[in-house]
């Protein structure tokens, strides 16, 4: 019996059997539509009736199908449920072919057969005033040519004995319908008994292989957001630094801002604005060094920018405004000695951030923060 | 030509009389940077250049691996302690020290056409 495929979709398949992946799902899909036709899984239900005009004898829904034996070979098991999950979850409308190519029963046969010819179809369901009375399938065709009454009227050669599909029935109950009757194709009606379409077994292994092609691709794609989200958090990944500063420990001046060179660096930030965070880091560090007695500094790395927290525990500063200014700086003679104290620090530090907040009080402490953003170019220092 | 020559550093070797601390690579300084006060430093010196200074602690080599300074130049005769020269040629910064003073280098420096 001929498939009754159209055109569209014979191309639509060769596209698929183009695609590597596509072509095994294809396999896997035929493989699995074979033991469901094998294995007939419906009860028989649905009456065959000679069809009277407006009451076309259709198979009522069916008690939902039981699950269908798994297949035996382990390695096929994802493909084969998946195929599986599909017969049953995809539905008649979802591979029927719609609007159907349809001719009235009062059309000759010969209209018909060019009828097929012209859209490549092997049956035509036959309509009288919009209600389906009829179908002629290409066997009726070759026996009007062979007996010689191919330029009658259809109507009293149609096959008037249809069975049809609800476009709601599941793709496995059609299946198992091809099975059972045989036939090339079913009409398809909907809830109100309209035909809205025709579906094939080739209908359905096409629709199968499109949903498997569009299930793969998902699942791509859906790894493929999983792997560049995952990247994007480890991008993000944020990074916290801790540190006490000691009062007067020179010595480990620069460690902190060595250790925030390093990270971002490694992250690929641009030398100048890493720089900037290097300063401010550095500078917060001396301040607290030479200035307090002693403090912390917090640091938070992301992929947006770089947080400088530094708090410590005092003396504080008795004029904000003063300190901020360039030069001017209260640092004892060991410090000047080694460098420091040059009234620089905070000046410094407001010039690298692109953030800079400062709050201190006399006899309590000083708290600072300051950020650089990551991705755009700051000043140039 | 003479101030080509003059910007690279082992030819400023001979130029301030100074003693390399650590390896010499065959570079083109940017420019020269003199200051003791390390925020200074921090501020206004450029990438790549030749930094003068009497400071020979730690945090010098801090301040410079910051900047990118290329090389330090410690004047007077001061060197820093064996463990700092480490650090520094760990970060690839060139220590070198000459028993000139900052003025007397700087002079020699601008006049072999450091700029």
């Amino acid at each position: 019996m001929t498939l009754g495929v159209p055109v569209e979709k014979k191309k639509a398949a060769a596209r698929v059997a183009q695609n590597a992946n596509g072509h095994k799902r294809f396999r896997s899909a035929h493989a699995r539509l074979a033991i469901a036709a094998r294995k007939p899984v419906i009860p028989p239900t649905g009456t065959l009736k000679g069809g009277m005009p407006g009451d076309p004898a259709t198979l009522e829904p069916a008690i939902p199908a039981p699950a269908v034996e798994r297949a035996p070979n382990p390695a096929e098991k994802r493909q084969v449920s998946l195929a599986q999950m599909l017969v049953f979850e995809l539905r008649v409308r979802d591979a029927m072919t719609s609007p159907p190519i349809t001719a009235i029963a009062t059309d000759s046969l010969r209209s018909i057969q060019n009828l097929m010819k012209a859209h490549r179809i092997s049956g035509v369901p036959i309509l009288a005033n919009n209600v389906l009375v009829g179908i002629v399938s290409i066997e009726d065709i070759i026996n009007a040519l062979d007996s010689g009454h191919i330029n009658e009227p259809v109507e009293p050669w149609m096959s008037r004995k249809i069975v049809t599909l609800r476009d709601h029935f599941s793709l496995v109950r059609a299946v198992a319908e091809f099975d059972r009757h045989g036939y090339g194709r079913f009409p398809v009606l909907d809830a109100n008994n309209q035909l809205v379409g025709v579906i094939t077994r080739g209908d359905i292994t096409i629709c199968l292989m499109h949903q498997l092609e569009r299930r793969a691709e998902e699942a791509v794609a859906k790894e493929a957001a999983l792997v560049a989200t995952r990247a994007a958090d480890e991008k993000a990944h944020r990074i916290v630094i801790n540190t006490d500063v000691k009062s007067g420990d020179f010595e480990s001046a620069g460690k902190l801002s060595q250790r925030i060179r390093e990270v971002l660096r490694a992250r690929g930030v641009a030398p100048e604005i890493l720089r900037r965070a290097a300063i401010i880091a550095y500078e917060a560090e001396t301040n607290i060094i030479i200035h307090s007695l002693g403090g912390r500094i917090n640091t938070s790395i992301d992929a947006i920018k770089v947080r400088i927290k530094a708090i410590d525990r005092g003396p504080g500063i008795e004029n904000v405004d003063l300190a901020m200014q360039e030069g001017w700086s209260t640092a004892g003679p060991l410090a000047r000695e080694l460098g420091f104290g040059a009234g620089m620090g905070l000046p410094n530090i407001k010039r690298c951030a692109d953030e800079f907040v400062i709050q201190s009080e006399l006899g309590g402490g000083t708290r600072l923060q300051a950020a650089v953003f990551l991705q755009k170019a700051g000043t140039t220092l | 030509m003479k101030l080509k020559t003059a910007s690279k550093l082992p030819a400023l070797l001979t130029v301030v009389e100074a003693q390399p601390l650590t390896d010499l690579a065959e570079v083109e300084l940017k420019g020269c940077y003199i200051s003791d006060l390390l925020s200074d430093v921090l501020a206004n010196a450029e990438p790549g250049v030749l930094w003068v200074t009497i400071q020979i602690h730690r945090n010098v080599v801090s301040v410079a691996s910051m900047k990118d300074i290329t090389a330090v130049l410690f004047t007077c005769g001061r060197k820093p302690e064996p463990d700092i020269i480490a650090e520094a040629a760990e970060k690839g910064i060139m220590l070198l020290s000459t028993t000139l003073t900052t003025y007397e280098t700087a002079g020699k420096l601008w006049k072999a056409g450091l700029r």
